[in-house]
């Protein structure tokens, strides 16, 4: 099995430096809401949930997308071809975590794994981010991550609130 | 625009209107942001006499020229305004996230002018901006009023200012919250939202910050961030955070206990850095910091996001509380009503200590939880006789019974968790604050010297011109090591145009003088620049430094030399030589 990007949400302080970053590389400016990932903050409980791309083995946006704009690249990432990408949003709909969504000029965009190397992994300091084979609690961690599916209807800024808090109830004794 | 959104919010509450103006450009290289362009923006607008409960008392909320980027610990956003607590200028600000959502949406800062005639709210979606009814969160706590907010359709993930019913009621001590832990404490920021009929601020931003050259603004930034911000200097922050000193000042003897009488708190190990880590949920942030200071905290059903240092000491030590489970309540409670925890733990210390003499029953007594929790419903809400007392703070209280002997405040803000008698420093430090007793402007407790009065006048300086141009670039205290240098390398990377260390040292320089001829004007001069009586009269106890005091002459030599190093007249007024350097004109 390849090397995955990993979650462990009871790590994450909220602190969003993975987002900024990402959208620096990614966009040019530092815009956390045009971020391939995005940290979804429960500051009165303290709690925060990384919601990550878990670049499913059978993915629903790949299998979606009717111009098979979406593929898997040589690092096991699900990316987009945005030449091919004729902005339908079958892909943002099937996500079960909000994790593809539309730009400004109506293409798709999500996490590329940047090349093997993630850049977020790379800015967290907590450990609430890792890039690495899936073993034990960290496979379980994903599972559970990756059991939260949400409905085509619903929104992607949605679906990742109703997947953090989710994962807030099954991961704190108080939520 | 580089680093800057280059847009400021005007919001006229008194005729419901709200205008989006560009960012003075000629005021950028002279006062940065954050502390030093609001002092601008504030004393452009403000007539130094004015009453700071009148409609016609402005507020600038301003964000930095690195809050929403990458830059580590550069998340913060200020407000300044005249205090309805000390009637000085103030300036209070906060961490968490607003700031950087408020970049997102457009704008580097707010200028709210007027009143209200009913409660509303201050809504920002990008560009949509809307002042609403309120009505339906009159009274409400800070929790329920954000989570009301952020239940409207598309705010889900806006970041909100409010107050709660202590700032709706206009206590002296009420602070705005934001993100459910985190405040504008001092000085009544909240009682000032209160006075416009402003029940919240609440921002959703999709925007983003440019800067010149991203790739090599990002490299600066990594190492900093990594030769300089994650090291031993400041990494106490994310291996304890602030509770790590309660066994520090404990040591030094400079740890506020039973209102301001012991130097030392026996009993300390209930609240210190271990007992908080026994009881840590999880580690918390605020926007950008890879640190992570915050300890989210639980015992039994009882939970908060700390408490922090000053919290511990002043809600804990100082009202003879070594019980961290009453401390997380008082803590939470004071989140949630609105009210400044500093103030408050000083408040209620200064009234058991009223009751336990017998000059007048409280009934609030040392180490006892449940009246002092009980107390502070009826503060926020001023619905019992000495709640509406309370309300009024230690300084007033005191007053009141003839007891100022017994406070520990300068321009009548409490003292925060660090005792004068044992480091000199901090009581030039306290005295010399434009808002009143402040730890933020000027920091000695680590000095080698603490009774050297030249050696610590110094370092309040220094400090001081440090700090104003550090808080201008909405930077937290916790970068320690952050030089002007620095900030230097990174606003050029950023900006894409030559910055200089010497030029932002000046700029400190400006804005704490400009700081200065506003007091000045409002009427404050070497009369309040003092210490209270406790300080020089009555001896400590306890711990290294028990029987000292810090003499009137000494004070007096040590605010003389003050005034001289900082090129100001007896009284204190800064002289037209040294206003002529630092290009300034009287207000």
């Amino acid at each position: 099995m390849t090397a995955q990007l990993l979650a462990v949400p009871e790590r994450c302080t909220g602190c969003m430096r993975c987002a900024t970053v990402c959208s620096a590389l990614k966009e040019g400016m530092f815009r956390p809401s045009r971020a391939r990932l995005h940290v979804v903050n429960f500051p009165l409980e303290g709690f925060s949930a990384p919601g990550i791309c878990f670049h499913c083995p059978k993915a629903d946006c790949e299998k979606a997308c009717p111009e098979k704009a979406i593929s898997r690249d040589e690092h096991g990432a699900v990316v987009v071809d945005r030449s091919l990408c004729n902005g339908c949003g079958d892909c943002v709909a099937a996500c079960p975590y909000g994790m593809i969504v539309l730009d400004d000029e109506a293409k798709a965009f999500k996490c590329d794994l940047c090349g093997g190397d993630p850049a977020c992994v790379k800015e967290c300091e907590f450990g609430a981010l890792l890039y690495g084979k899936p073993e034990g609690d960290l496979l379980k961690a994903r599972g559970l991550q990756m059991k939260q599916r949400m409905p085509g209807e619903m929104a992607p800024e949605e679906k990742r609130r109703n997947l953090a808090v989710n994962l807030m109830k099954a991961l704190r004794s108080d939520g | 625009m580089n680093l800057y959104a280059g847009k400021i919010l005007k919001v006229d509450l008194t005729h419901g209107t709200v205008t989006a103006e560009p960012l003075p450009g000629k005021w950028i290289r002279r006062y940065w942001g954050c502390w030093g362009l609001a002092v601008r923006l504030y004393t452009d607008l403000a007539d130094p006499v004015v009453d700071p409960m009148a409609p016609e008392n402005p507020l600038v909320i301003m964000t930095g020229p690195f809050c929403g980027t990458a830059v580590p610990l550069a998340s913060r956003f200020c407000m300044v305004s005249k205090s309805p607590y000390t009637g000085t200028i103030f300036e209070t600000n906060c961490g968490g996230a607003f700031g950087p959502e408020l970049k997102y949406a457009g704008y580097d800062g707010l200028v709210i002018t007027g009143a209200s005639q009913r409660l509303v709210t201050l809504t920002i979606a990008d560009g949509d901006v809307r002042l609403e009814d309120a009505s339906d969160l009159a009274g409400k706590g800070i929790f329920e009023t954000e989570a009301a907010l952020k239940a409207r359709p598309g705010l889900a993930e806006a970041k909100v200012l409010a107050i709660g019913p202590a700032g709706e009621n206009r206590v002296g001590y009420a602070c705005i919250g934001s993100e459910a832990y985190r405040q504008m404490g001092r000085a009544g920021g909240g009682a000032l939202f209160g006075s416009k009929n402003l029940k919240a601020v609440v921002c959703r931003g999709t925007g983003g910050v440019a800067v010149a050259d991203m790739p090599a603004f990002l490299a600066k930034v990594d190492h900093y961030k990594k030769t300089d911000l994650l090291t031993e200097d400041n990494l106490w922050a994310k291996t304890d955070g602030t509770p790590i000193l309660v066994d520090v000042t404990n040591e030094m003897g400079i740890h506020p206990t039973r209102n301001f009488t012991h130097g030392v708190n026996e009993g300390k190990d209930a609240i210190n850095s271990d007992a908080i880590k026994r009881n840590k949920v999880a580690d918390r942030a605020c926007a950008s910091c890879p640190l992570g200071c915050g300890n989210y905290t639980r015992i039994k059903d009882a939970a908060v996001e700390g408490p922090e240092y000053e919290t511990l000491c002043l809600a804990g030590s100082n009202c003879g509380m070594n019980d961290l489970e009453a401390v997380i309540r008082f803590n939470r409670l004071c989140d949630d009503l609105g009210l400044d925890t500093i103030s408050a733990g000083n408040t209620i210390a200064l009234a058991m200590d009223l009751t336990e003499s017998g000059i007048h029953d409280y009934n609030l007594r040392f180490g006892e939880p449940d009246q002092y929790l009980q107390v502070l419903s009826e503060i926020a809400h001023l619905s019992t006789d000495r709640g509406r007392q309370l309300a009024r703070g230690a300084w007033e209280t005191a007053a009141a019974h003839g007891a100022l002997d017994r406070v520990a405040a300068s321009k009548k803000l409490e003292f925060p968790a660090y005792e004068p008698r044992g480091n000199y420093g901090m009581g030039v430090a306290y005295a010399t604050s434009e808002r009143g007793a402040c730890h933020l402007r000027a920091f000695t407790i680590f000095s080698e010297t603490p009774f050297d009065v030249e050696a610590m006048v110094r370092h309040v300086i220094a400090d001081q011109n440090k700090n104003a141009i550090k808080w201008s670039m909405c930077f937290c205290d916790f970068w320690g090591t952050v030089s002007p240098e620095i900030m230097a390398d990174l606003l050029t990377a950023g900006l894409g145009e030559p910055v200089t260390a010497e030029e932002l040292t000046a700029a400190g320089e400006r804005i704490w003088n400009l700081i200065r001829l506003f007091n000045v004007k409002a009427g404050f001069g070497s009369d309040q620049d003092t210490l209270p009586p406790k300080i020089f009269r009555e001896p400590l106890k306890g711990g290294p430094h028990a029987g000292r005091v810090f003499s009137q002459e000494d004070f007096a030599k040590a605010r003389a030399l003050y005034y001289e190093l900082r090129g100001w007249d007896e009284n204190g007024m800064p002289t037209d030589e040294k206003l002529a350097q630092l290009e300034l004109t009287r207000l």
